[in-house]
């Protein structure tokens, strides 16, 4: 058995009822992540029940796929919207079934990523190289002893960091289209029940890219300015047995560039530039006494830091500010799971987190939010029919010495429920849930923008779905399909206030989407060889409903919502040496209403990566966007284009390992 | 084209020809949405819109990112000024390019006398006689249309908005609305400007702050927006005097303060004001609407206790409560029609809303996003009531004692400098006198 269907077994394995003590035995029986490197047969005991609907890559597969930012690899994933501002230093967010970024909640091991102020993660800041597997689960995960934040998202993104199960040493050297440069190191142990790693890499990227407008009605041509990047990473983890821990700083400055829009020459540019740093530390700990009882505890600590400037000679139309904000995060949280038989779970978990908000803006108090989840969850099979239901509460108080004064206390309860049979190979789900997010604090306190009046937003999804898998020896495939409805009511949206020059963050608006996901994989492994391909399909009907008097918008569809999108990916790997050729096609997105011609064009966006590795070195050469379409997820804010990338890396350690 | 197209064609050529000349001419300025690059010209005559895309159409490219004002210079020369692409743009009255320039980046609005054109700017720098000139705050520049080069150009106040000219002197309303993020305080002072040596003569302090938005003139009132901070300052309205000014009166006698929002305003051809606005406070959360009609010289005279009416013609004013976003509000100075846009949801087509004189709804008409500023074309040929006009040389008065009439043939008392007017059977551009 090769490392491919050994991941692909990890992957459903990771999803059983059982996973995580099965997971991490398997995790030290795996090697570190390696496109091509052929491992000793896994037994693997758990089988899979499929309940919650779970899309995942990892190991070699996840290796395989460009792996710039875990944009590259989630965007291939059914039901996945990136947006994307472009380029490296581009703000990268993901949005799931149409729900809204802010509703996806994006968890490092378990433990979410959060930001406070805006609510969304930039996906571009964290790196696929320390990972073991990126999983999508819409709705609830559907773990033993889950923290209650993690029933708190209309859909979550795991990311989990792998565990080392040897020693090694290894630099990587990059360089790539467009002023490219890129180092980075990574030392790993795995002895006495002990691991961990150290891994730092450091990118800088000019991104003058050139574009080209050509269209009827323009033929604009010019080189990106004010898109280039530079960051230092570091980050470590250690692990033991039930002991997980990661640290993670992240230091950048990036320029901001706007939309490409008429002027009569390149005199004016308009500079923005942004400079960040991330620091988190995060623990987490659990252990199972007498097969009945599970704890598990989490700790983290995050800070953050957001420097954002305009004032440069250069800038005439823009103020010129300079402000600084400031970010602190501590958050805990507890929960046991108690299995009295054999067919039955219960689940409880508490989760505090205390966030605190600086700024220099005009008028801006810090504020400080108090966030207090509590659930209760079950879990209950009989034969192959099974259960699983949960109810949250969620609190939330702000605390600020503006004069505006806090926002209003706010507690719900939210519940969700999932019902699923499996037969063989075959499995069956329906689940429904509901669940708001929070307005951030950027949402009730900005200056100037902020209105603490605000409801929170809702979704409420249902969901029937069905999958299969088979497996032989030489063979595995599975197929998934589900079929979805979302509600979102009182959309937080930022909208001009009637008769003033004002914006305000609002509760307008009302959305219906409706919408079929599917995924199809099938993986061929004679002898040395592996032939994998992976597709998903998402068909989505995402309308406006907000005002049934406005013909001009309502039933329309949702602006950059596609009604079509489809991946495919193919991956060939003969011992040491793999291709990986992957297309992503989505359909035409209306940016406006006000003109049919207000549209984004269809794209395909096509990459191809190759690597090999020889004795301690390992090299690769990726071509993102091949037939460099350009595409724009954002109106007037094009995409580099073709972009070639190199690595090559050295290891020295006990075994051959790519990085 | 086939014969029959053709056929069809000449003959609805010939019935168009035949029936009554144009009357209704609007070019409406939609700004679109901020760095999307969609700022649009709509061009609506006599009850239908031509285009929704008439500058890309008559020109074969895009006007830019949020165009933000346009004026009439002559018969012969429009400008605009397109905000975010940093290009005063100039069109002949069919939609067609003239010239283009960038000498004055951040330019917000335009005036002008038919020789120059009078812009302000947000900026801090400026091409004059091909020389770079820089300023701390913002400034205000003189285009020569004979080059549409920038022959002079002077500081005012941080962020200077609404612009005027008045017997040969700009009155420019200062905002200072960067003070959210700069440091500095907002602006409280209109500045008087010697059009021809460009040199500041007064500078008025009106005690307002943020001078912010649409700034309409009739004759020699001005009508002046302030939004106040949107916290502890509250909107307010002033209604200026610029004789008063020239006139040398005390700065507090030189306007009056009303407790009203002018956000969107427009002056009207019997020399009044109309004024839609809310005062809002971030603190409530809370609007107060209003929609007034206002006579400048009666709020002048009254200091304020009197000249301003809850009530616009017809139904223009349910109507307005109607509109889901009003963004503009305008008079055709030539036929009396009154005109609002409305922004709808921001992300739709807005809409353009039509009334007679005496405020009879007529219709509505989908624009394009963020529908604000407006401009009516003369209308052509002959106007009801008033028969027998020589065209001819319109730059002077014929006889300031005859009676005067408006292009529909309604006797105006108090004209509006720059616009056209008909004084013994003459056509003439009433001047600041």
């Amino acid at each position: 058995m090769n490392a491919i269907k050994h991941t692909s077994l990890l992957r459903r394995l990771a999803l059983a009822a059982l996973a995580i003590v099965a997971a991490v035995t398997a995790g030290r029986a795996e090697e570190p992540k390696d496109t091509v490197e052929h491992l000793k047969n896994v037994e693997v005991v758990a089988s899979r029940r499929p309940l919650a609907t779970v899309q995942a890559l990892s190991g070699a597969e996840l290796q395989a796929l460009s792996n710039t930012s875990i944009a590259d690899a989630l965007k291939y994933f059914a039901g996945v919207q990136i947006k994307d501002y472009g380029g490296l230093g581009g703000l990268k967010t993901i949005n799931v079934r149409s729900l809204g970024s802010q509703h996806v909640g994006v968890y490092i091991d378990g433990i979410r990523i959060t930001n406070a102020q805006n609510g969304t993660v930039d996906l571009g800041k964290y790196s696929m190289s320390t990972l073991e597997s990126v999983s999508l689960y819409n709705a609830n995960r559907l773990e033993q002893c889950q923290s209650a934040s993690e029933y708190a998202s209309g859909a979550t993104v795991y990311l989990q960091t792998r565990r080392p199960n040897s020693d090694s040493l290894t630099v990587l050297g990059g360089v790539g289209s467009f002023g490219l440069w890129r180092a980075r190191a990574n030392a790993q142990f795995a002895r006495k029940g002990w691991s961990g790693f150290l891994d730092a890499e450091y990118l800088k990227w000019k991104g003058d890219y050139p574009f080209r407008y050509k269209s009827q009605y323009e033929d604009t041509v010019g080189h990106r300015r004010n898109s280039d990047i530079e960051y230092v990473r570091v980050e470590g983890a250690l692990f033991k047995g039930g002991f997980s821990s990661h640290a993670y700083f992240y230091i950048s400055e990036r320029g901001c560039p706007g939309g490409i829009v008429r002027r009569l020459s390149d005199k004016y540019v308009n500079v923005g530039r942004e400079w960040d740093t991330d620091f988190f530390i995060q623990g987490s700990w659990h252990k199972n006494f007498n097969e009945k009882h599970r704890f598990k505890a989490n700790l983290k600590y995050a800070h953050e830091y957001l420097r954002y400037n305009t004032d440069y000679p250069e800038n005439q139309n823009t103020a010129r500010s300079d402000n600084h904000y400031w970010q602190n995060d501590a958050y805990a949280s507890v929960s046991y799971a108690f299995t009295p038989f054999r067919w039955l779970n219960l689940n409880t978990g508490y989760d505090a987190r205390m966030s605190w908000l600086d700024c220099d803006l005009r008028r801006f108090k810090v504020v400080r939010r108090l966030d207090q989840k509590a659930v209760l969850a079950m879990q209950a099979e009989w034969r192959g029919l099974r259960l699983a239901s949960s109810v949250l509460y969620q609190h939330y108080r702000d605390h600020t010495y503006a004069h505006v004064g806090a926002a209003d206390p706010l507690q719900k309860w939210t519940p969700a429920v999932t019902l699923g049979y499996t037969y063989r190979g075959f499995s069956a789900r329906a689940w429904y849930k509901c669940i708001f997010r929070a307005p951030t604090l950027n949402d009730l306190y900005y200056t100037q923008v902020g209105n603490r009046n605000l409801k929170p937003e809702y979704t409420r999804q249902w969901n029937i779905g069905a999958e299969y898998h088979y497996n032989t020896r030489l063979w595995a495939a599975s197929a998934q399909a589900d079929a979805y409805i979302n509600h979102i009511d009182n959309r937080i949206v930022c909208l001009p206030l009637k008769g003033t020059y004002q914006w305000s963050m609002m509760n307008y608006g009302k959305t219906y989407c409706r919408g079929l996901n599917a995924t199809v994989e099938g993986r061929y492994m004679p002898r040395e060889w592996t032939f994998s391909l992976l597709t998903s399909f998402t068909l989505q009907h995402d309308v406006n409903r907000t005002d049934p008097e406005d013909e001009d918008t309502y039933d329309m569809p949702i602006c950059y919502s596609p009604k079509f999108s489809c991946g495919i990916t193919g991956i060939v790997a003969w011992r040491n040496y793999s291709l990986t050729v992957s297309d992503l096609h989505v359909s035409r997105r209306m940016w406006s209403y006000a003109d049919p011609d207000d549209v984004l064009a269809p794209y395909d966006n096509v990459d191809v990566k190759i690597s090999g590795s020889w004795r301690w070195l390992t090299a690769s050469l990726e071509i993102n966007d091949l037939f460099d379409v350009q595409y724009e997820h954002i109106p007037r804010y094009p995409m580099p284009g073709r972009t070639f990338r190199f690595n090559l890396s050295y290891t020295i350690g006990n075994k051959s390992k790519k990085i | 084209m086939t014969l029959r197209k053709l056929a069809t064609a000449a003959l609805a050529f010939v019935l168009a020809s035949a029936s009554s000349f144009a009357q209704e001419k609007i070019i409406v300025v939609n700004e679109g949405n901020w760095q999307s690059d969609n700022g649009r010209l709509s061009y609506f005559e006599d009850g239908k819109i031509v285009s929704n895309e008439w500058f890309r159409e008559k020109n074969g490219y895009k006007i830019g990112d949020t165009p933000n004002d346009i004026i009439q210079i002559n018969d012969d020369l429009i400008a605009l000024s397109i905000n975010w692409s940093n290009i005063i743009q100039y069109i002949r009255p069919d939609g067609t390019a003239v010239a283009a320039t960038e000498d004055v980046p951040n330019n917000r609005k335009l005036c002008s006398d038919g020789k120059y054109v009078y812009i302000s700017s947000y900026g801090h720098e400026c091409l004059v006689n091909g020389q770079m000139e820089t300023f701390e705050r913002g400034y205000v520049a003189k285009v020569d249309l004979s080059t549409f080069k920038v022959i002079k150009a002077v500081e005012v106040g941080y962020e200077p908005e609404g612009i005027a000219l008045y017997k040969g002197h700009l009155f420019v309303a200062n905002t200072g609305g960067y003070a959210f993020n700069e440091p500095h305080e907002y602006e409280h002072t209109v500045d008087v400007i010697d059009a021809e040596s460009m040199k500041i003569v007064r500078s008025v302090e009106t005690e307002t702050i943020n001078l912010y938005g649409k700034m309409s003139q009739v004759g020699q009132y001005l009508c002046i927006n302030s939004p106040g901070d949107y916290y502890d300052v509250q909107g307010a309205t002033l209604i200026f005097d610029c004789q008063a000014v020239l006139d040398g009166k005390a700065d507090a006698d030189c306007f009056v303060k009303l407790e009203y929002a002018a956000t969107y305003n427009c002056p009207t051809p019997d020399g009044k004001f109309l004024a839609i606005g809310s005062r809002f406070s971030y603190y409530t959360n809370e609007y107060t609407f209003n929609y007034v009609t206002i006579d400048p010289a009666e709020v002048m005279e009254y200091n304020g206790t009197s000249g301003v009416y809850d009530e616009l013609p017809g139904t223009v004013l349910e109507d307005l409560k109607k509109m889901e976003m009003p963004y503009g509000i305008y008079v055709n100075p030539y036929t009396g029609y009154i005109y609002a846009t409305d922004a709808g949801n921001f992300a739709a087509a807005g809409a353009l809303l039509q009334w007679t004189p005496e405020g009879k709804y007529v219709g509505k008409w989908k624009i394009y996003i963020n529908p604000g500023h407006f401009l009516a074309l003369p209308p052509d040929g002959h106007f009801g009531g008033v028969e027998d006009i020589v065209a001819g040389p319109m730059e002077a008065d014929p006889d300031p004692n005859a009676p005067m009439f408006n292009l529909q043939g309604i006797r105006i008392s108090r004209p509006i400098p720059g616009q056209l007017y008909i004084r013994n059977g003459r056509k003439f551009i009433a001047t600041n006198r």
